[in-house]
């Protein structure tokens, strides 16, 4: 790739280190969960930016000032730009009228009549907050519907952070709280069908997301037929097949992850893109799990509340009208096809997995270690472009193409200190 | 907590210090300075192993040895007991744990040497509470107490992944490879992974799949006792990982096991 560009500057993050110092006296980790260092891998620590100041279209601001192209979009919440207009307008009219109140709003019905009319497979929608409470709802009406206890997931599985959901050896988790999960690698369906064989009429639910994207390692998508193979034998064996559309859902078909690989699932959970940031997450289904779902008590202060509706009302209609989902995609394969060559001219294997608008990134010179690619990824962040070392990316629709020949421009330079710092790896 | 698990950490972890023991502390370097003798332990469903005294110095090596002296035990919370003795209810003071021992001639070392060297790794490993931050004051003191905390952390580690039933569904989580480890200004081990199954060495690595650095000694020592946590570390830049960093998550969930264990 030709590229021309003047040095980029180094961004000094010297505030949002003050500011982690202050955040350690009275906050647990002082970020935890997935935004902090340490669940964030930001490595090393120097280099990142701890606290935004403001955020609009692709890029957030840290509290020093700096200025930076978003590519983990909040981890997902970001799909049509930060702040988006039509958006903002939609909730902060809902919110002159009035949020959280001792009624529900007619918004409810809106929201869900305009899930159900854009996922295939819904015949009803039920809202949370959090992808977790969506997933775990889940599991409680596959349990309800079912009168069976057991659920199977995929090793490698992220489906949020209630007890059932961790693993033996987390901190707060009982062997009690997962005992009734089963465990089967991705791409198998012969141990999805062993299993059965093994718990016959005890196995509640399949929660999976639509293709593989855990932490660490390379995503994989469904092969051929996968997914079909799967449904049938949820049917064959009254199983319920929930799948985790909380990361994927709107970044690979706005009709469902499910329609996109070719099934209905029963149930699918929705969060993150939904209401491009507004703090609401969904539960669609089937008409069959309707009665079920409806006996169960699950609610939260929250759940009904007015804006997160508008938002995600507008962010739905804004979706099809700018045809969001599938210009995203466009945009990740450039951006990616762009990385790789920028690598490659620096003898660097850059490796891209996953679906386009959710890109998961390794080198393949640095295996099985991935020093490199979290050095690569630091000099990038440090210059202005926000990349992970161990997390799918996102790609949101206010990403212009400037902002991808900025990323590529800072790549080049980041693979260059890398490469410099490394005289003796294996380059091709 | 199983006690076989805890008589493999007794052996392979705790005991195993005396080797360092006996090159840090000057008590008891002189206690072993004429010593020559090979001492076996071996305790069942645990294994062996040999701390050898000669020339003024203890090596540790597991599995069976050259000794003079073997120890056996008749399970693993015999050997425990001898480890850290049950207090007698009627006396208040800890219950004598004998061995069943081969050749007599040498039993006065077990009784003596090996007995001060046991006092000597209590002292710096678990110091009277009352005394503790006293003693804590004195840099040589500090020292020793840091880098037998942190041996024994990371020899249980291993030992509790391939023998605890929650250690081992975390083992059976990390993928294969190297996790270097070292305190700037201290000392370095590291831990090899293959099939799940945990050995850890003393010593720097070439090339580690994952790394992880103390900051300092005082971090080392803050961290393993419980004062910080390794996500606060994390974000100060106190702990410095890198590499495939799943691999010291898994380790992290690990050590608090070893917690578990030692508490």
């Amino acid at each position: 790739m030709n590229l021309q560009y003047s040095p980029k500057k180094i961004y000094d993050v010297s505030k949002s280190q003050e500011a982690f110092k202050r955040a350690l006296k009275v906050v647990p980790a002082g970020i935890y969960g997935h935004l902090g260092p340490s669940e964030g891998c930001m490595i090393p620590v120097s280099s990142y930016p701890l606290f935004m100041s403001k955020a609009k279209g692709a890029y957030f601001w840290d509290i020093d000032g700096n200025k930076f192209i978003d590519y983990m979009c909040a981890y997902g919440p970001n799909f049509l730009g930060y702040n988006d207009p039509d958006v903002d307008a939609a909730a902060i009219e809902q919110l002159k009228k009035g949020n959280c109140a001792t009624l529900t709003s007619d918004l409810l019905i809106d929201f869900a009549e305009e899930m159900v009319d854009t996922i295939n497979m819904a015949d009803w929608a039920f809202f949370a907050k959090n992808g977790g409470d969506a997933t775990n709802f889940a599991v409680m009406i596959a349990r309800a519907y079912t009168h069976r206890k057991k659920i199977v997931l995929v090793k490698g599985y992220y489906h949020g952070v209630s007890p059932w959901m961790q693993k033996l050896g987390y901190a707060g988790v009982t062997e009690e709280d997962i005992a009734n999960n089963l465990y089967i690698d991705w791409n198998a369906p012969d141990q999805f069908e062993k299993l059965i064989k093994k718990y016959p009429g005890q196995i509640a639910a399949l929660i999976a997301t639509p293709y593989f994207h855990p932490t660490f390692v390379d995503n994989q998508l469904p092969p051929e037929g996968y997914w079909q193979k799967m449904r049938k034998l949820c049917d064959d064996n009254g199983i319920v097949l929930i799948f985790d559309d909380v990361r994927a859902g709107f970044r690979i078909d706005i009709k469902g992850s499910d329609y996109h690989y070719g099934i209905k699932s029963d149930i699918s959970c929705f969060c993150k893109a939904i209401a491009n940031g507004y703090n609401v997450s969904a539960v669609c289904g089937q008409e069959k799990l309707k009665n079920a779902t409806s006996d169960i008590m699950y609610t939260g202060s929250y759940w009904l509340s007015a804006v997160p509706f508008a938002a995600g009302i507008a962010t739905i209609k804004k979706a099809k009208a700018t045809n969001a989902v599938e210009e995203n995609k466009k945009k990740g394969i450039i951006l990616t096809e762009g990385l790789k060559e920028v690598a490659k001219d620096n003898g660097f294997d850059l490796r891209v997995t996953g679906e386009p608008s959710m890109f998961y990134l390794r080198l393949g010179n640095d295996y099985p270690s991935t020093i490199m690619h979290q050095e690569w990824v630091a000099e990038c962040v440090k210059r202005g472009v926000f990349f992970t070392s161990h997390h799918n990316h996102f790609i949101n629709a206010a990403l212009t193409q400037e902002d991808m020949q900025y990323t590529w421009e800072v790549a080049d330079e980041a693979y260059k200190v890398v490469k410099k710092n490394h005289p003796d790896a294996k380059y091709i | 907590m199983d006690n076989v698990t805890k008589a493999r950490i007794n052996l392979f972890a705790i005991l195993r210090n005396i080797e360092d023991l006996c090159e840090m502390d000057p008590v008891s370097k002189d206690l072993i300075k004429d010593v020559k003798l090979g001492v076996e332990f071996n305790v069942p469903e645990v294994g062996s192993a040999v701390l050898t005294f000669a020339d003024g110095k203890c090596k540790f090596t597991r599995g069976k040895g050259k000794s003079a002296l073997k120890l056996y035990f008749t399970s693993p919370e015999h050997f425990n007991n001898l480890i850290a003795p049950p207090i007698d209810a009627k006396t208040g003071k800890p219950k004598m744990v004998i061995p069943i021992f081969y050749n007599v001639f040498k039993a006065g070392f077990l009784l003596n040497q090996f007995t001060k060297l046991a006092e000597r790794l209590s002292y710096y490993l678990q110091p009277a509470p009352d005394k503790k931050d006293e003693l804590l004051k004195d840099p040589d003191y500090f020292y020793a107490n840091t880098v037998l905390t942190a041996y024994t952390a990371f020899y249980a580690m291993s030992e509790i992944a391939n023998s605890d039933f929650v250690g081992k569904a975390i083992a059976k989580r990390m993928p294969d490879g190297v996790i270097a480890c070292e305190v700037n200004g201290g000392p370095a081990m590291n831990i090899t992974v293959k099939n799940h199954k945990f050995v850890t060495n003393k010593g720097k690595v070439a090339e580690p799949r994952a790394t992880m650095v103390f900051g300092d000694m005082q971090f080392a020592h803050d961290l393993l006792n419980g004062k910080t946590s390794s996500f606060t570390g994390m974000g100060t830049g106190q702990f410095q990982v890198k590499g495939y960093v799943e691999m010291l998550e898994q380790m992290a969930k690990l050590l608090t096991q070893v917690s578990i264990y030692l508490a």
